[in-house]
């Protein structure tokens, strides 16, 4: 079978110039044909074996599939929902009742979610200032969670979360995912969106879900142009 | 990218067109070109499979104190950066070695011989081992400095053929010149010099670059060059399809430069093009 | 027409594509014959050359032989084949360890005809070297014809000189050895084997056509434990002639080039003198083994004084032959000192101790020639090789042995290099394989290229370069000016930590003034030895490589050191 130089170069991992001298000076068994490179796949494995190189045929390589891109705040927040004047006088009321009423989620998780909220708010407080909290399970959840889901909680009466900067809090967003990397990625992107001023003040008008995932989309176009994580 | 091209230095009134027209041509393809002036008359090229000894004419080493003022001034009238090379290896004291990682090579059409065979018909046993073994295509210049307006591709449909075609459409992207083709329609018809053209994926690339194919079809070939632009670069493979195509140029080839004094870009078998 | 056409590349046939021993075996057999073919014209144009000229040997103008000689085989190189003069082996090695074993064509028959032109005249030389010079390029260029790479061809330059000292002496083994421990430089059994073959294949032509003789066959020695003490002091004498023969060339050669005239006439002056003395002490003049074969036979008789003083002529004819621009090699001349360097000795010690019965001076003749080999070449093995294939005496292997290896750790303690291989290791450019140079040299600073740096522009904002530094994963960043995309400079994550995190300084603080602009920059074409110096020079990790004032991409030794290990570990494998 022949190969194109940058075929070889890729199942080797190596710089192109660096095989082609090795062709010439005859110290890999690749013969250079007119149009192309003969490979012999047993006797390329062998010699690789004998050297301790990386080696795979370049049919895997070509079929290497993309990285997954990073999920959107957007999908995240559709999937878990927006829930509206929920009721509680404390931080735990309020979670207990978050969770009840999130769709999506599965019934024999809900306790664990619950506990894990809880154990996140006992060592340090969600509540990030100008009123918003972000709880979330200090350990991603991998095995309970088949995808990311941030549910967006309006409160009925703002409560007293022990914010940084004691405000009391009037909405929750509780992010739930996969994977440290991922939960870090959509926290980014959120804290984005709060620190905008005019953002909290439409926040707090308690916005209906389809006003709501329109900003949220605005915002997210501006992040992706700015090519911003 | 960063192109390079070996040109050597000849410090007289006739190196000098031959100097014009390697800055010309970099110009154009934005290449850098790489001036070695020799110190003596003989040096080695290790190719990959050849080493090539270059005996130079002994015109190459007139007046040597003023051969880098010349050179340098050719070159910044140009605004270009003079850069010079310097041999590291030698041979032998007098054999320096001069290494051939260039991207294209500038030749008179004999680098061993007297000033006064350099004219129509001729190309020089060196030369002709260089555009062998090189990987470079070989720029062979005409005697007198002349800008090229166009660019012209000879193409036979050998390997060698779509080398050039494939040289020919970069170059044509790079400089925002004209294409032409030119075939010879010999025993084949036209139809087989396009399914080549597709067979190698580069009806795309024909359609985007390439003004007009020309094919033709008067059986004396010689007759046809008249069509071709008198101030084109032409390209060209150097080797055909018969049987002694490692040994010989081909027969185009050597009618190709026994009758137009355009300047010429010769594809060797050890070139691999990109487009 | 395929196959007709594709018996070029046998390299590419099925049955050797996995495994190509074959292949160099059957290479190795053309290639030994062919140089052993070369190496017998050498020597019969040599005795014909001898039996033509012997008639005139009466006449007064004899010694303005070897000038015409020396001045037509220097004008022959010159002018009709263009080729420098002298530059044989050591152009062979060069070769082998920095371009696979290129050679030029003309090398295959050049020398043969000057080193006739100069030895058959009456020049102090040997033509083993020319003949090797010959079969190494004729090995190369068949390797060029059937394109093979260069692993092969090195191995079929090394048939070539062994095909070719194999047939000149009829010592195959000397030849393999030669080839190995010279030329090639490295014991693998990849090259062990082909170069057996092309022994063989050379010491067979040789034998078919000029007869299975040994050029010097002797009477039986008896050894004794006294003459094996002896050795010691023979041993310290030839060290000495070595060294005294190699200064003595080194510094012909210098004297010569200061000579304004040209070449062909300091070669005429340096054979005009050689005549002189030849005049005197014919013993000289030409290759010697005549000589040789007397001094082996004890047959050489003539005082302590005399013989002091012909070593000292044979050196000195030899340094002006070849310093002064004749062409030839050092073996035989170095054979005929050897030898007279041993009789000498053997007089010598008779006169001081008389009453030891010493062995016969033929012996000692022997053992000198041993000496002086191994001294001039510091290649012990090649030394008693040869000595015991062109002698068919092996009962002198132990004193043999012992010359050899004390003169080669003498001559190696005063002349670190060895007399081929010194022109090289001056300018540095002999780079056996698997050595530190030789990879360094191998590798190219384009191999090594690092692409993935993000460049900035002198007049962007900190806060930009925030920016920019969230999405990198590099430490360093090439400053480009804006509009002409020339580098200016370097910025190193280090420079910018401390503003990172101030965000006054986001809007206030310029690329251009946080960035390193007087860098040190490298070239791709830089030898990659240097680069490492630099870097240890100046303490750093990563240098930015910028061509025609462009960024190109960076060097660091973290990458360096990767590929160094695939580069040597492919180098030194046992299988390939």
């Amino acid at each position: 079978m022949k190969f194109t130089i940058h075929e070889v170069a890729q199942c080797l991992n190596l710089p192109e110039i660096t095989i082609e001298r090795w062709i010439r000076q005859g110290r890999i068994p690749i013969q250079k044909s007119s149009n192309g490179y003969i490979l012999n796949e047993a006797a390329l494995e062998k010699w690789a074996a004998l050297y301790k190189l990386p080696f795979s045929m370049p049919r895997k390589v070509k079929t290497r599939h993309k990285e997954k891109r990073m999920e959107s705040l957007l999908t995240a927040m559709k999937r878990g929902g927006v829930l509206y004047d929920l009721k509680g006088d404390d931080v735990e009321t309020v979670l207990k009742s978050a969770v009840e009423n999130i769709p999506v989620l599965s019934n024999n998780s809900r306790e664990e979610i619950y506990r894990h909220l809880l154990e996140r708010e006992h060592l340090t407080s969600t509540g990030i200032g100008k009123g918003v909290a972000i709880p979330h399970p200090h350990d991603p959840l991998s095995d309970t969670l088949e995808s990311q889901v941030i549910s967006t909680c309006f409160l009925e009466n703002p409560i007293d979360f022990g914010a940084v900067d004691d405000k009391p809090v009037f909405v929750m967003f509780i992010l739930l995912s996969q994977s440290i990397k991922i939960h870090l990625h959509l926290l980014s992107r959120l804290s984005f969106c709060v620190r905008d001023n005019a953002f909290v003040e439409f926040l707090k008008t308690s916005p209906d879900s389809a006003m709501f995932f329109s900003k949220i989309a605005d915002f997210e176009k501006r992040l992706d142009r700015a090519d911003i994580y | 990218m960063n192109h390079q091209l070996l040109h050597i230095f000849r410090n007289n009134p006739l190196g000098r067109e031959t100097l014009l027209q390697s800055i010309y041509f970099c110009k154009q393809i934005s290449a850098s070109p790489v001036i070695y002036i020799p110190k003596s008359t003989k040096f080695l090229m290790y190719f990959d499979n050849d080493v090539v000894q270059i005996d130079l004419d002994e015109s190459y080493l007139t007046s040597p104190d003023t051969a880098l003022k010349h050179a340098t001034e050719l070159l910044e009238q140009a605004g270009i950066e003079p850069i010079f090379l310097d041999p590291k290896h030698y041979t032998a004291s007098t054999l320096p070695d001069i290494h051939t990682n260039f991207d294209y090579m500038c030749c008179p059409r004999s680098i061993s011989d007297l000033s006064s065979k350099i004219g129509l018909g001729y190309i020089g046993p060196r030369v002709r081992r260089i555009v062998r073994s090189a990987r470079f295509p070989v720029l062979i210049t005409s005697s007198v400095f002349k800008e090229w307006k166009s660019i012209a591709v000879f193409f036979g449909g050998s390997a060698n053929a779509v080398n050039a075609l494939k040289l020919g459409f970069r170059l044509c992207r790079v400089s925002g010149m004209t294409l032409d083709v030119f075939t010879m329609v010999e025993k084949n018809s036209r139809e087989s010099y396009e399914k080549i053209v597709k067979d190698k994926n580069l009806e795309e690339e024909m359609s985007l670059y390439a003004g007009k194919w020309h094919f033709f079809e008067n059986q004396v070939f010689e007759e046809n060059l008249y069509d071709v632009p008198h101030d084109a670069l032409i390209v060209l493979g150097a080797y055909g399809h018969h049987l002694f195509k490692d040994f010989v140029f081909g027969s185009k080839m050597e009618k190709v430069q026994s009758t137009i004094s355009n300047n010429l870009l010769i594809v060797g078998p050890n070139y691999i093009a990109t487009i | 027409m395929r196959i007709f056409q594709s018996w070029r590349y046998p390299a590419n046939w099925n049955i050797f594509r996995l495994d190509d021993r074959l292949l160099l075996i059957l290479m190795a057999a053309i290639v030994g014959s062919c140089s052993g073919l070369a190496a017998v014209a050498l020597n019969r144009s040599l005795v014909a050359m001898f039996n033509w000229l012997h008639h005139l040997r009466h006449y007064w103008w004899v010694f303005v032989l070897p000038a015409i000689g020396a001045a037509l085989s220097s004008l022959f190189l010159d002018k009709i084949v263009k080729e420098g003069a002298g530059h044989g082996v050591p152009e062979v090695i060069y070769s082998v360890s920095r371009y696979g074993g290129l050679l030029r064509f003309r090398s295959s028959f050049s020398r043969l005809i000057s080193s006739c032109l100069t030895i058959g005249s009456g020049g102090s030389a040997g033509p083993e070297a020319p003949v090797v010079m010959s079969g190494a390029a004729i090995g190369s260029n068949i390797a060029k014809y059937f394109s093979l790479n260069d692993r092969q061809r090195v191995t079929l330059v090394g048939c070539g000189a062994a095909g070719a000292i194999s047939s000149i002496f009829n010592a195959p083994i000397a030849g393999m050895v030669f080839a190995i421990e010279v030329i090639i430089g490295e014991w693998k059994s990849v090259h062990i084997v082909p170069i057996a073959i092309a022994s063989v294949a050379g010491t067979e032509i040789s034998r078919i056509l000029q007869g299975n003789q040994i050029a010097f066959s002797h009477r039986l020695f008896s050894i004794d434990h006294m003459d094996i003490f002896a050795c010691l002091g023979l041993a310290i004498l030839t060290a000495a002639a070595s060294i005294l023969l190699t200064r003595l060339l080194r510094s012909m050669h210098e004297i010569s080039k200061k000579i304004p005239a040209p070449v062909w006439i300091r070669a005429a002056a340096g054979g005009c003198a050689v005549g002189l003395i030849g005049l005197f002490l014919p013993v000289v003049l030409g290759e010697g083994y005549h000589s040789v074969r007397m001094m082996i036979e004890g047959a050489f008789s003539q005082g302590l004084a005399i013989l002091a003083l012909a070593v000292l002529a044979k050196i000195v004819a030899t340094a002006l032959t070849l310093g002064w621009g004749g062409s030839g090699g050092i073996f035989a001349p170095c054979l005929v000192i050897g030898s007279l360097v041993g009789v000498t000795y053997h007089h010598g010690l008779v006169l001081l101790w008389p009453a030891v019965s010493w062995v016969n001076e033929g012996c000692f003749a022997l053992l000198g020639m041993a000496g002086l080999i191994s001294g001039m070449m510091q290649a012990p093995l090649t030394g008693i090789f040869l000595i015991v294939e062109i002698t068919g005496g092996y009962e002198v292997i132990l004193p043999l042995i012992i010359v050899s290896a004390i003169s080669t750790t003498l001559c190696h303690y005063i002349e670190p290099a060895s007399y081929y291989l010194k022109e090289l290791v001056e300018y540095g450019h002999l780079l056996r394989p698997g050595t530190d140079a030789r990879v360094l040299s191998d590798l190219n600073v384009s191999e090594l290229l690092e692409k993935d740096c993000i460049a900035v522009t002198q007049n962007m904002l900190l806060r930009d370069f925030i920016n920019i530094v969230k999405k990198s994963n590099r430490n360093y960043f090439p400053v480009e000016n804006e509009e002409t995309g020339h580098f200016l400079g370097i910025i190193h994550l280090d420079d910018i930590r401390p503003y990172l995190f101030n965000p006054v300084m986001y809007d206030t603080v310029f690329l251009g003034q946080i960035m390193d602009a007087n860098v040190e920059v490298v070239h791709p074409e830089d030898d990659l030895s240097d680069v490492l110096r630099r870097m240890d020079a100046n303490r750093l990790f990563s240098m930015p490589v910028v061509v025609n004032n462009r960024f190109i991409g960076l060097i660091s030794k973290g990458n360096l050191l990767n590929q160094y290990r695939k580069e040597l570990m492919v180098q030194t494998s046992q299988q390939i």
